[in-house]
């Protein structure tokens, strides 16, 4: 490779005072890099005792996002609707193709499926997980989740299953790693809407990302 | 090569003193930064084990940084990545405007990265012809300013509402945006506004790495503004600059420090976007780069582990050992000459750039040990800083009279009963001359120490020896 690398990796190992790690050392060091090993269980902030739902909620308001419950995903469509009238949203909106197949003729929102490219003031995406210790959704790229749904619009709506809400952030990765898929370019956890505090400290919602986050939780009464 | 003005300290720390506009903005922002992050780690019983935690973790890693750089490498070709080594500013720079070249770019993103700043990225991009735009607020506003940040998390923080809004008067006309604004929500929305089409128009878009993960490949960042993941989505190529001190075995590593990353630096549990990339856009993405590269910056880290200055190697950039300095308190960071100020700044800048261009910066410290308090990763800043001032005492440099100065100190201390009879004389002396109001505002043979308006509290014509003799007596 090239004589830089082989440069500054000589220096490391001039500065650890050793030459090249013996085979055994770096097993064991790959060892804990799989998963095979752990030196520690990771060591979780103890959470409050109430469901990982409500605690989700209760965080994620704490950082000015918004949360509704839906008993079911065909009523997604209509609360994307009430939602764009409430907040008098014009022009037109994008949704994530893993939402395509709901009915959304009724709500004459015409929505694209796709990327966005800036045009849309309300996206639409659908997370993969929520984490109840910081109020975070996490949401991957993909196809069927195009990353510029969460980072273009003014109005960011995710769509989360109530099942889908795990503790720690711990547990989403673990997730991550064992879903039927390959890792994703993007991997985004999302706390809240964008914001700043460049100008003399103060918060500024809505900084270049979304002005406004808003939660929409399926909780099928089957289920529950 | 760097363009450090850390040799013109004193006379930049004695001008931010005298600058009123400058010391309300530190003021406000010192109280809030200090406030919040005690409420933050007040909520989190489980502070001080995650601190052990990190600290065991990063060194963990740096004991092994060779391997651990090596998997982290592997996992980011495997996952159609280019990874580019860099020795110094210079190859780094070269990299950069390589690869922004080869994409044909004419205009570039970035999002907010100390490494950047401290290679020179910009300039190198700017002198081969590029447009390059700062898409962080506050990195944005310093960039119009043509300054350098002046904190590592919150670039502007030394800069007023007004003063941001005459720098943007100036520099939006040309999009039309004329008005002169005067309220927050205005101001922010503005730079949103001119912002978002660079984002759009941008071939390429650089961001920092908080942590690379070895085990994935990935580079997190994390923000609050969401400009970095705008910058890291929409342009062609996307180009990570990170010190070769940013990796960590896996995601739990990670995870364990970013737990106290934002705490320390802004009070928040999480910023806003904490993001993963992973190589380019897969193949049935509808967005993302084409092209992911990350460029891993030595500069002088590599020779940081063989002696006590690996544990600054630990370092994750959160600033609380800033906001908690009294001296950054009183006078910025601008006066530091360089990227980095405050505690840790006054370590790295004299390993980067040289022990004698900052001579200034290790005796800019009361030793009064807050920093060290405060860093997550429990680096002895307070005593790395002591180590530097010896080794410029062994190499000769500073001033003669300073040495003269520490000679003689020394010589007295060795002669105990010359030193109490000198001590003695002086705080009396000193008390006669302070007056009635027990203040001294100079001192004959020491006027350049009261040159920026200090003031010191006089002795009240006792010392502790004395003091103590006569209680004893009395009990
Ligand atoms: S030295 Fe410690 S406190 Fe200062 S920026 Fe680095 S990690 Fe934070």
């Amino acid at each position: 490779m090239s004589a830089a690398r082989d440069k500054i990796l000589a220096r490391i190992r001039t500065g650890l005072g050793r030459g090249t790690l013996p085979r055994e050392s770096r097993e064991a060091l790959d060892a804990r890099l799989d998963g095979a090993f752990k030196p520690d269980e990771p060591l979780r902030p103890r959470l409050p005792d109430k469901p990982l739902a409500a605690l989700f909620r209760e965080r994620l308001e704490s950082v000015a996002g918004t949360l509704q419950t839906l008993h079911g995903e065909p009523y997604i469509p209509g609360a994307v609707a009430t939602y764009h009238a409430s907040r008098q949203v014009t022009g037109p909106i994008a949704v994530a193709p893993s939402l395509q197949d709901l009915d959304w003729s009724a709500t004459g929102l015409e929505p694209r499926f796709g990327r966005s490219h800036g045009e849309e003031l309300l996206c639409v995406s659908r997370a993969f997980c929520a984490i109840a210790e910081t109020g975070t959704l996490v949401l991957l790229s993909g196809p069927e989740n195009p990353t510029t749904l969460n980072f273009l619009p003014d109005h960011h709506l995710v769509v989360l299953d109530a099942a889908d809400v795990v503790s720690h952030i711990e547990d989403a990765w673990a997730r991550i790693r064992t879903r039927d898929a390959d890792w994703p370019r993007t991997v985004n956890l999302i706390t809240g809407p964008s914001r700043t505090a460049d100008v003399e400290q103060t918060i500024q919602l809505g900084a270049h990302g979304p002005r406004s986050l808003h939660v929409l939780l399926i909780n099928s009464p089957r289920r529950s | 090569m760097h363009n450090a003005r850390s040799h013109e300290f004193m006379t930049r720390a004695v001008e931010a003193l005298h600058d009123e506009t400058l010391r309300t903005a530190l003021g406000r922002a010192k109280d809030g930064f200090v406030l919040k992050r005690r409420l933050a780690f007040d909520a989190l019983p489980e502070y001080e084990q995650l601190r052990d935690r990190s600290v065991a973790i990063k060194n963990h890693t740096l004991e092994h940084l060779d391997h651990y750089l090596e998997r982290y490498e592997q996992a980011v070709i495997r996952q159609g990545g280019q990874v580019h080594w860099a020795e110094n500013a210079e190859d780094a720079q070269r990299i950069v405007v390589e690869i922004c070249r080869k994409a044909g770019a004419k205009s570039v993103t970035k999002g907010k990265s100390m490494v950047g700043e401290e290679v020179g990225v910009n300039a190198a991009l700017e002198a081969a012809g590029m447009e390059v735009v700062e898409t962080d607020l506050g990195e944005y506003i310093i960039q119009l300013a043509g300054e350098p940040p002046s904190h590592i998390i919150a670039p502007a923080v030394h800069k007023t509402k007004g003063q941001i809004s005459d720098l943007f008067h100036e520099h939006h006309a040309k999009y039309g945006l004329t008005k002169r604004l005067t309220e927050i929500p205005d101001i922010v929305n503005e730079a949103r506004q001119v912002l978002r089409q660079k984002y759009l128009d941008a071939d390429v878009g650089i961001t920092g790495a908080n942590f690379l993960i070895a085990e994935t490949g990935s580079n997190i960042i994390v923000t609050n503004e969401g400009n970095g993941d705008l910058t890291n989505t929409l342009p062609r190529v996307h180009i990570v600059t990170a010190g070769i001190e940013k990796v960590v075995p896996t995601l739990e590593d990670a995870t364990t420090l970013l737990r106290l990353l934002a705490r320390s630096a802004t009070g928040q549990q999480i910023t806003s976007y904490t993001t993963l990339s992973t190589g380019p856009r897969r193949e049935a993405d509808f967005d993302g780069p084409e092209a992911y590269h990350v460029v891993l910056v030595d500069n002088g880290r590599s020779a940081m582990l063989r002696d006590e200055f690996r544990e600054m190697l630990r370092c994750i950039r959160c600033g609380a050992c800033m906001n908690h300095c009294p001296v950054y308190g009183a006078i910025g960071g601008h006066a530091y000459g360089w990227v980095y100020p405050g505690p840790m700044g006054s370590v790295l800048t004299p390993l980067t750039i040289g022990l004698r261009e900052a001579k200034d910066l290790p005796n800019a410290c009361t030793l009064n040990g807050r920093c060290a308090e405060v860093c997550p990763v429990r680096i002895p800043l307070p005593d790395l800083l002591r180590t530097l001032r010896h080794r410029q005492f062994q190499h000769h440099i500073g001033t003669r009279r300073a040495r003269w100065a520490l000679g003689l100190w020394s010589w007295l201390a060795r002669r105990p009963g010359l030193y109490h009879g000198i001590t003695r004389w002086q705080a009396r002396a000193l008390k006669w001359l302070s007056g009635r109001t027990g203040r001294l505002k100079a001192v004959p043979l020491a006027g350049h120490w009261f040159k920026g308006g200090r003031v010191l509290p006089a002795p009240q014509g006792e010392t502790f020896m004395d003091a103590w003799r006569r209680r004893e007596k009395q009990s």
